[in-house]
């Protein structure tokens, strides 16, 4: 047992030297952390007025026909009579409008994708199969796509749906109509609205018409615009009417970095130039080599000339 | 010592290796049924909870188990414990089988498995993702892994192999052993990166993690909880191989000793670090809410606890029934902790539920089961276990 001590203590130094990589990236992962992610010039995305909505769901029929999205799992049957009925976005269903009651106060809440700045499925996607492409819109590309689902653990608004169903299985969300399957171009929810509650346009021009509303009438609306900065910026934007919080329509408090920049913080710092892995990689080649050589020359002194294999 | 690893001989089809083989055939019905009519046929998978069991379970815990090859090679290797080479082949036949195991159910959770071949795809890579990095590393170490395989199969056909067998080894051996070295620091790389890895995943997730398990630290849990795993299996294998061939193999009491003590102030350290953790950032009164997912960290942190403490008992180095107790919290320890950080503490949003179908019950049961019966095969047919040394 002379070798315990030693081995425990040389055991905690290399625990630490492995961990050390990950360790050092927790402090030093505080650079820049807080820079806002670029905007894209060509940004473009949705802009939703709660306080416009009247929640006749014509936004969710268009989605659905535009993007020839079958309706079928949207219907519910209530006493004999089949409704549309969809009760949150899935993979048949891009869009959809939820009612909020809390207390004496409720909002209507149009749930989509929210068109991130800086996206969390973007960075979770292992060969790049969702990405900001034109517009800075996040597509899906199937030819990447493994089907692995990180997107969904990632996205903290639970966009991506995945098609549980299907041998070949889609990951489906709103691109803003980009590809269309009508022939016709531009968001269609946007096109159907009749009160204007949902527009589409650069990203820009959706602040200002915001900005514009709210100065029009201010104790009308939440004096925040959601997705103005929220995890970083998003381009699809939400208003609320006053006195509802966007946590009360069942949106995440992400504060303003985006929400993978801690993982990435860590992840790109840990491995910056992979020089960690290499060095890592070097010294246990070393040692082992090292090793290995000094106990065949133990072995060979003693008399015995096996090898040590593992 | 190794040269004196004999395969342990004796019939192969016996009734425990069918009952195994009956659960891996279900398993690949099930598999096979699941490849025509997609994932959600044979599990309770929403897109709240897209990752259920097979993750935490069959990719985490499986390699968590084969993590013994890490843990015993680090000791081994890196710091020249020569003595603990008589567990390295075994360490490594479990290691190379669970990482199999875990790799093939990815492949089988998948939704467009097909996708992955652009895995050898360089210019399609995204190096934020931490998934690649995770997939690539273990995609990679599966091969290290079984390349250190490889000199039990050479020692094998050396021994008894037809002529053209045995020069063929005698060719290869010398060039295996000087690459060896080089193999071998792969091994001790990959798993340092993909075990901290798969706790960073869920780094991504900041708004849907319990705040007890949601922590900048997660990659070094992960990696520290992965040692105490590898020990744990480690222990558990040479003393169930101990106790299966009486009097034909003799568990390595005097080294188990040397890795108990390891293990247990690994465990120990573990708590220490995770209750220091969440008292420094401010979140150690969640341990004490009234949530469901509570009860589950105090379940964590009690095996841990209990498992380091029969660790470091004196009486652990020499009572098998002990020890191998001590081994055996220790993978539930690890196993936990994955299931928790995966499953228990993910909130995949209000209402939503998941508790895993039979199907992805009896998948996990049915790869456990061919990996033990590959295992059962190997040892029988290939140079992994010094056996016939024991005086009785």
């Amino acid at each position: 047992m002379t070798l315990s001590r030693r081995t425990l203590l040389k055991t905690i130094a290399a625990g630490g030297a492995a961990g050390a990589a990950a360790a050092i990236a927790l402090p030093a992962g505080a650079v820049s952390a807080e820079a806002p992610p670029p905007v894209p010039p060509d940004a473009r995305g949705l802009l939703y007025d709660s306080t416009l909505c009247i929640g006749c769901q014509t936004c969710t029929v268009a989605c659905q026909r535009a993007n020839r999205m079958p309706s079928e799992k949207s219907v519910k049957v209530i006493n004999g009579a089949p409704y549309l009925f969809p009760t949150d976005i899935n993979a048949d269903c891009r869009t959809v409008i939820k009612l909020y009651e809390k207390g004496d106060r409720w909002a209507f809440m149009k749930m989509q994708c929210m068109q991130c700045l800086e996206p969390s499925c973007t960075k979770a996607c292992m060969l790049g199969s969702m990405q900001k492409r034109q517009y800075g819109i996040v597509t899906w590309d199937p030819v990447r796509c493994t089907g692995c689902r990180y997107c969904q653990i990632a996205c903290p608004y639970e966009v991506p749906k995945f098609q549980w169903d299907s041998p070949v299985p889609m990951i489906v969300k709103c691109d803003l109509c980009l590809a269309r399957k009508d022939g016709k171009t531009g968001s269609a929810c946007a096109e159907v609205c009749p009160r204007e509650a949902v527009i589409a346009g650069p990203r820009e021009e959706l602040l200002a018409t915001a900005r514009r509303r709210m100065a029009a009438s201010p104790r009308k609306y939440n004096p925040k615009i959601f997705g103005e900065h929220d995890g970083g910026g998003n381009q699809s934007m939400l208003l609320a009417p006053a006195g509802v919080e966007f946590t009360d329509l069942g949106l995440p408090a992400l504060g303003d970095v985006p929400p993978s920049r801690l993982a990435m913080n860590i992840q790109h710092t840990t491995y910056k130039g992979f020089i960690a892995p290499a060095v890592l990689y070097v010294a246990a080649a070393v040692a082992v080599f090292r090793n290995m050589r000094a106990e065949r020359k133990a072995d060979a002194a003693q008399g015995g000339n096996e090898e040590d294999r593992p | 010592m190794n040269a004196h690893a004999r395969p342990v001989g004796g019939k192969i089809v016996t009734p425990f290796f069918l009952v195994l083989l009956a659960l891996a055939a279900t398993a690949g019905v099930l598999v096979g049924y699941r490849l025509f009519t997609g994932v959600g046929s044979i599990t309770a998978l929403t897109d709240q909870y897209s990752w259920g069991i097979w993750k935490p379970i069959n990719v985490v815990t499986f390699t968590g188990i084969g993590a013994g090859a890490y843990g015993v090679g680090l000791l081994t290797y890196i710091l020249n414990n020569g003595k603990y080479h008589p567990l390295i082949r075994p360490a490594v036949l479990v290691g190379a089988i669970g990482y199999s195991l875990g790799g093939a159910s990815v492949m089988i959770d998948l939704g467009r498995w097909w996708g992955s071949v652009f895995l050898l795809y360089p210019p399609w890579y995204n190096f934020s993702s931490i998934l690649l990095e995770v997939a690539l590393c273990v995609l990679t170490y599966v091969g290290v892994l079984w390349v250190e395989v490889t000199p039990a199969i050479l020692d094998r056909w050396s021994a008894d192999g037809s002529s053209r067998l045995k020069r063929f080894a005698a060719r290869l051996q010398p060039r295996l052993q000087a690459a060896l070295p080089f193999v071998i620091a792969l091994a001790m790389l990959l798993p340092t990166m993909h075990q901290s890895s798969l706790g960073s995943l869920y780094l991504m997730a900041p708004t849907k993690e319990y705040p007890l398990w949601f922590t900048g630290w997660l990659p070094f849990l992960f990696l520290t909880s992965c040692l105490t795993m590898g020990f744990g299996s480690v222990s558990a294998v040479d003393i169930l191989a101990g106790s299966v061939m009486p009097g034909r193999y003799r568990t390595n009491m005097a080294l188990l000793g040397g890795i108990a003590r390891v293990a247990g102030w690994v465990s120990l350290f573990y708590v220490a670090f995770r209750f220091a953790d969440l008292a420094i950032s401010g979140r150690i009164g969640y341990a004490f809410q009234r949530s469901y997912q509570v009860p589950f960290f105090w379940a964590e942190i009690a095996l841990f606890t209990t498992s380091g403490l029969l660790f470091l008992s004196r009486r652990a180095r020499t009572d098998r029934g002990r020890l191998f107790t001590a081994a055996i919290l220790a993978l539930l320890a690890g196993a936990i902790y994955r299931v928790d950080t995966y499953l228990v503490a993910f909130d995949g949003g209000p209402g939503a539920r998941y508790f895993p179908s039979v199907g992805e019950i009896l998948v996990t049961v049915g790869l456990g089961a061919l990996g033990v019966a590959a295992f059962l095969l190997i040892v029988k047919k290939l140079p992994i276990f010094a056996v016939g040394e024991t005086r009785p």
